[in-house]
């Protein structure tokens, strides 16, 4: 295990999507707005858009409060020293910019053997000469005591200098000169490591002042004085010496939230047919908004801005313009009104604000680029490469917008949750069960060129993409998490999103090591493909176990190892030092079994080890507030606060092994992996050998499986209670043989559990006797995107027919039923399309969706999907050799044209292992027979109106009753069926008469969804499975019609 | 009820080998006039018409139309069990879901018995309507099998030219071309190695020869093989046998698309 599975263990999603629920239309929302929000209720909407208004302040005689959310650094013209900038909110909504003044960046170098006090004048001379374009930069030199944090050396402090710069950027420079080496007086060849020379000095300044991210700060009266500054519109502007401030620690009543203004918006383009919008050509046409403030429900402001007249919009603000300038600065000008602290859409970084900053410069809305709260520093878009093991090679564009905090839904989406999609719809479908209408970017321009009512439209689909964000960030509690991750690890907000794992466990490394007076040495570090051995997995014993399995875990099992055993940075032995200080094996160390030496805690406490006491016993801490705590909203706070404890406390681990990282040390790292791997073999045997028939139990207790951290054992027992029972029992029997903290929890009984391989397993999950909890399944082809929904369908049903009806023979039945209605086309289309991003136009192989993207360029340029949209595609019959790349087909084509569905490609590539892989622990052999057999054997063939010979050939109409072709003269049924001709008719007409219902039911589905009920359904939503359902409709009742034609002259 | 006996068991297996590479699953209609199929190939450029008339059995007995929804690769599997002087004789009843099959060895006086599980195959009857067409050309079945053959090694799709003097075929591919020319002649002695036209207008037509290789396979049902043409219509492709025929149709390449 490596640092990215720690990141790699997503939250569970709850709720799975409940598309035909009927929802009230989007509209209904926006009149309840209106009507909840009655008391806002203004002539004039724009009333509301400034901050409240600000109390006296007085500083001398007040103090001041606030939030800080964001901060920078800059250099004080004046004083040519650096200035840390705080961008906070007063818990009244007032914005605060406070300077922080005096703090000057500083690291270590060891002094060398035989330096004296005497010495340091030299040193500093020729330092301030190695310092390339350094000019008086060195503030001063001191001599300090400390002790390096790598390595156990007999807890001796030695000698180090302390070098204070004026200006952080010369840090790196000094350190280059000492790298280098360079010689003073006594001292002909000096060089040495640097430490603590890697560091941000933003974050420098954080640790020593004990701020962490988004932390409530306070100003003591007569500390501070007012500033004028013609920069900033903050409403508050101050100064202060950086030994002043008071930085409160995030707990008890400072772990508040300051009432944030969070803005969401979205933008609409007039694009051209089978052009992605470019910034240069195509006009921004409508600007939806949201603003909502932190711990209310509902936004306070919503407004849209349009390009062009649009009728009025219940509950809305809706403002018209004759001119695309003229629209984009009102939105700047509303942007900077509203001043919002937090900034929120879906793909806004890489899509709306580069289109709306480059359309602003092109038309040359020169007052467009200030969205910040300095009124100086234009924002921009930069391109920037993001890569880390855990969340894999991203490239970004980053928006600077000094003072907001920024949080693109899409990108907080791929970080941690793992989706078959992220368009914004299938997210929504996934996380609020609903659906949202997709308008296809080539209807949008024709939206707007139509009149006020089509623009209405238009506002209203844009209204709702703003506010989607929105509803989606409250209901995943992303802000709040993202706080308490920010503070718990004490790293700036905006380094969540941008940065990787590694910087939050600096931060409290650097954090517990200036307390402790330990400096860390600066590691240049090199990626070394240097491999350890990771975590082990007890082979499983595959099957299909109709007895309770128990399930006894490991609670928090790295980090308890590196508690338990002291593995840490300050422990590590060398041979050199057991020697120089006689240190006794088991008394003063241990040697793990990776063979590594660490000194035992009564010698020392590793710091690595304080560190993840504290976060733990903080979540404990949290946990039990959580479960006294009554108000919602302080309980959100608490869950998001415990949740990024526990992803911090084992993060550590993946720290130490991160070669590529700030300070790897691989032999904590494999010494933490092999005392899991002994720990789990060591519980296997201790259950295998106490649970016994000769030690007097029922049964022999086997353990059928183990990964990492975690054993199933088959106590052999009937029955759900006794089995917990025993499975209690036994955690504590076996935490008895391991050193505190580590602690193997029983936690859940499987019953029944289907075992299929290592990492893929089912079972239905039960914690308490009465009733189950959940179907629980790892490894199961639940959310892989290149497979067609059905496989998820069909899996997930038959796994809750197996598991919770415990009705396997239904399970069959069920598959059997899927696959007789596959093969005769029965099935929806929507569970047959398979999705792919078309992410680039040069793949090395020839691939399905590419290859479909380009036919579809030939057809139609304008409904062509273009580079980033995904291509939706069904597999097509083709003849005998075709390649699999050449049959996909773009599922309305396929519609529309009739072209017959490779139905075996979905049995034979799709289906079949999925459903083999959990057959066959029950079935063994016999499961194959699932695949072929009796109900294979009705299909039908679908007659394409496309295709070389079509055009010559001829339908021979055949009878309904028997199938043989019909004679001149007959025109429904053969001679021989003429009996059965009126049953025929009546089958026929209820056919079609229950496809019009169904079509009426899809149609004012979808007419719900777009909130009007009289318009037609423009909708194209390739993510939604009632699109295809209507459309297949449409098309059946065309068919089955004619069918019924037939009979008229009967 | 369908009861069929066919002589020569040989000319089913050498049937089913002929369509098997284009159908998977099909209908055979039987009615009084005899067991047809029709079924258009799984990429729709190909359509395959079968028909063995009632006069080739003996007996042959078929009281009302039936459709029997056959996978093909299944009965060949079956059929292979039969020796290639079998007599074979196909049973059905009017709702029966199963196809039987009687294999007859006269000389050892084996009698193997078989049943094939039927489909029930939903599937729409399409036909290519006759046509008046510009060249026939008729032809040695072995030769035109030998000149698809080579002529795949160069390109995928061929050109074939008629005039009155003969029929030219053509391919152009990446390692080089190749043509093979026939004049029409009336050869006496050898009659099966004849090449003969008749022509209202000259024609030249592209078509694809992974699919008329696929054609070829019928080679073992007749020694002889017409190539019907015109401009823009399917190729009409036929192999007569005693009582019956198997129809290819395929349509023409047109430009670079197919």
């Amino acid at each position: 295990m490596s640092e990215e599975s720690h990141a790699a263990k997503k939250r569970r999603m709850n709720g799975r999507s409940s598309q035909l629920e009927s929802q009230p239309s989007f509209l209904d929302d926006l009149e309840m707005l209106q009507e909840t929000n009655q008391a806002t209720k203004v002539d004039d909407p724009s009333l509301l858009w400034a901050r409240p208004t600000l109390p006296k302040l007085n500083p001398s005689t007040d103090a001041l409060i606030f939030q800080q959310i964001e901060a920078d650094e800059y250099m004080s013209s004046a004083t040519q020293t650096p200035v840390v900038r705080f961008f906070g909110i007063t818990e009244t909504g007032n914005s605060v910019i406070c300077h922080v003044t005096g703090f000057l960046p500083y690291f270590y170098v060891p002094a060398p053997v035989g330096f004296k006090l005497d010495n340091i004048t030299a040193f500093k001379d020729a330092l301030e000469r190695g310092i390339e374009k350094g000019f008086n930069t060195i503030v001063k030199i001191e001599w300090k005591l400390k002790e390096s944090i790598y390595g156990y050396h007999g807890g001796e402090q030695s000698p180090f200098l302390k070098v204070t710069l004026k200006d952080p950027k010369n840090i790196a420079a000094a350190k280059r000169a000492i790298e280098r080496g360079f010689s003073f007086e006594g001292f002909p060849d000096f060089t040495a490591q640097t430490y603590e020379s890697n560091l941000a000095y933003l974050l420098r300044f954080m640790i020593d002042c004990k701020v962490t991210g988004a932390n409530w700060i306070e100003l003591p009266s007569g500390t501070y004085k007012s500033r004028e500054d013609r920069n900033s519109n903050a409403q508050i502007n101050v100064e202060i010496s950086y030994e002043k401030i008071i930085s409160h620690q995030p707990e008890g009543d400072w772990s508040k939230i300051a009432p944030l203004r969070i803005m969401s918006f979205d933008i609409e383009c007039a694009g051209r047919k089978g052009i992605f919008p470019e910034a240069k050509i195509d006009p921004v046409i409508q600007i939806a908004t949201m603003v909502t403030v932190q711990g209310e429900s509902k936004p306070f402001i919503r407004n849209v801005m349009v390009l062009n007249t649009c009728s009025h919009i219940v509950g809305t603000h809706t403002m018209s313009f004759d001119k695309e300038e003229k629209l984009l600065e009102a939105w700047s000008d509303f942007v900077r009104a509203v001043d919002p602290d937090v900034v929120i859409g879906y793909n806004t970084s890489n899509f709306d604000f580069p289109y709306l900053l480059d359309r602003a410069r092109h038309l040359g809305v020169l007052k467009f680029p200030f969205l910040g709260r300095l009124n100086d520093v234009r924002t921009e878009a930069k391109d920037t490469k993001f890569s880390s093991k855990a969340y894999g090679n991203r490239e970004n564009k980053t928006i600077n917008m000094e003072g907001r905090l920024q949080l693109d839904m899409l990108q907080v989406m791929q970080r941690d949750y793992k989706l078959r999609s992220y368009t914004l719809n299938s997210v929504c479908a996934q996380f609020l069960g609903e659906q949202k209408e997709d308008v296809h970017h080539s209807i949008i321009t024709e939206l707007q060129n139509g009149n006020e009512e089509t623009r209405r439209r238009l506002a209203i689909y844009c209204l709702k993409d703003a506010y989607l964000p929105q509803r989606l960030m409250d209901k995943l509690m992303c802000l709040i998490n993202y706080i308490e991750m920010a503070r718990v690890t004490g790293v700036p907000f905006n380094y969540l999103l941008a940065r990787g794992q590694q910087i939050k466990v600096v931060s409290q490394l650097y954090r517990k090591a200036f307390e402790k007076d330990f400096v860390i040495p600066a590691v240049n570090s090199q990626g070394t493909e240097d491999q350890y051995e990771g975590a082990t997995v007890i082979e499983p014993r595959k099957g299909y176990y109709d007895v309770p399995i128990a399930t006894l875990d490991f609670a928090s099992l790295y980090p308890s190892i590196m508690m338990a055993h002291n593995l840490c940075y300050t422990t590590l032995l060398t041979g050199g030092i057991i020697q120089k200080y006689n240190l006794v094996k088991d008394v003063d160390y241990v040697v793990t079994p990776n063979n590594d030496a660490f000194v035992t805690a009564n010698r020392r406490k590793g710091v690595l080890p304080i560190i993840l006491e504290d976060l733990l016993s903080a979540r404990k801490r949290a946990k039990a507030d959580l479960k006294k705590e009554t108000d919602p909203f302080k309980r959100a706070v608490l869950d998001g606060r415990q949740l990024a404890l526990k992803i911090s406390a084992n993060s550590v681990y993946g720290f130490t092994g991160a070669t590529v990282g700030k300070l790897p040390c691989l032999q904590i790292s494999s010494s933490v992996t092999s005392y899991g791997r002994v720990m789990i073999e060591q519980t296997k045997q201790a259950v295998e050998s106490k649970y016994t028939i000769e030690n007097g139990y029922e049964h022999t207790a086997e353990v059928i499986y183990g990964d990492t951290d975690s054993v199933m054992v088959k106590f052999g027992v009937k029955d759900l209670k006794k089995a917990m029972e025993l499975g209690r029992e036994a955690a504590e029997h076996v935490t008895k043989q391991f050193i505190r903290p580590i602690n193997l929890e029983f936690e859940k009984v499987y019953y029944p559990y289907l075992l299929i391989n290592k990492k893929r397993y089912a079972g239905l999950y039960w914690t308490n006797p009465d009733k189950y909890d959940k179907m629980d399944t790892k490894g199961i082809e639940t959310v892989r995107r290149d497979n067609c929904r059905l496989v998820q369908n069909v899996i997930d049903t038959c796994l809750r027919k197996i598991l919770i009806d415990k009705d396997v023979i239904g399970a069959q039945d069920y598959t059997k039923q899927i696959i007789a209605d596959l093969l005769q086309n029965k099935i929806d289309m929507a569970q047959l399309v398979i999705t792919k991003a078309l992410s680039k136009t040069d793949y090395a192989n020839k691939q399905a969706h590419v290859e479909l993207a380009e036919r579809m360029k030939i057809r139609d340029a304008g409904s062509a999907p273009a580079l980033g949209d995904r291509v939706a595609y069904v597999i097509i019959k083709g003849g005998k050799g075709t390649a699999a790349y050449d049959k996909s087909e773009d599922p309305l084509y396929v519609l529309e044209k009739n072209i017959p569905i490779d139905t075996m490609y979905y049995l034979d590539n799709q289906l079949s292992n999925p459903l083999l892989r959990i057959f066959e622990p029950i079935l063994g052999e016999r499961a194959k027979s699932l695949l072929s057999g009796d109900h294979t054997r009705t299909i039908q063939v679908s007659t394409p109106s496309i295709g070389g010979l079509m055009k010559f050939a001829v339908r021979t109409a055949t009878c309904l009753g028997c199938k043989t072709p019909l004679k001149n003269g007959e025109s429904a049924v053969c001679v021989n069926c003429k009996g059965r001709a009126p049953e025929l008719y009546q089958k026929q007409q209820t056919i079609v008469n229950n496809l019009e219902v169904r079509f009426s039911r899809l149609w004012t589905q979808c007419q719900r969804c777009q909130g009007s009920l009289h318009q037609e359904v423009l909708c194209t939503s390739k993510d939604c499975p009632i699109f295809y359902m209507r459309k297949k409709v449409q098309k059946e009742i065309q068919d089955s019609s004619a069918t019924l034609d037939r009979f008229l002259d009967w | 009820m369908l009861e069929a006996r066919l002589q020569t068991g040989a000319l089913l297996k050498k049937l089913l080998e002929a369509i098997k590479e284009l159908i998977t699953d099909a209908n055979f209609d039987c009615s009084d006039n005899g067991i047809a199929l029709q079924a258009m190939d799984n990429s729709h450029v190909a359509l395959v018409a079968l028909l063995l008339r009632h006069d080739g059995f003996e007996p042959y007995r078929c009281d009302r139309s039936l459709a029997l929804g056959v996978n093909l690769l299944s009965l060949s599997k079956v059929l292979r069990c039969a020796g290639n002087d079998d007599i074979i004789t196909l049973k059905a009843d009017d709702t029966a879901d199963v196809l039987s099959l009687t294999f007859e060895n006269t000389d050892n006086d084996r009698i193997s018995e078989y049943e094939l599980k039927l489909m029930d195959i939903d599937s729409e009857h399409l036909g290519i309507p006759d046509t008046q067409y510009d060249a026939v050309v008729s032809m040695s079945s072995a030769e035109f099998m030998r000149i698809c053959k080579d002529l795949q090694v160069l390109s995928d799709s061929v050109q074939i030219d008629v005039t009155k003097e003969g029929v030219k075929f053509a391919a152009k591919g990446e390692l080089g071309s190749g043509a093979v020319t026939l004049k029409q002649s009336a050869n006496v002695d050898k009659e099966d190695d004849a090449t003969l036209i008749e022509l209202q207008q000259n024609v030249s037509l592209n078509f694809s020869l992974k699919y008329l290789v696929n054609f070829t396979k019928a080679t073992p049902l007749s020694t002889r093989v017409t190539l019907s043409m015109s401009g823009e219509v399917p190729l009409l492709v036929e192999y007569k046998m005693e009582a019956g025929y198997v129809r290819y149709y395929l349509a023409p390449k047109i430009g670079e698309d197919n």
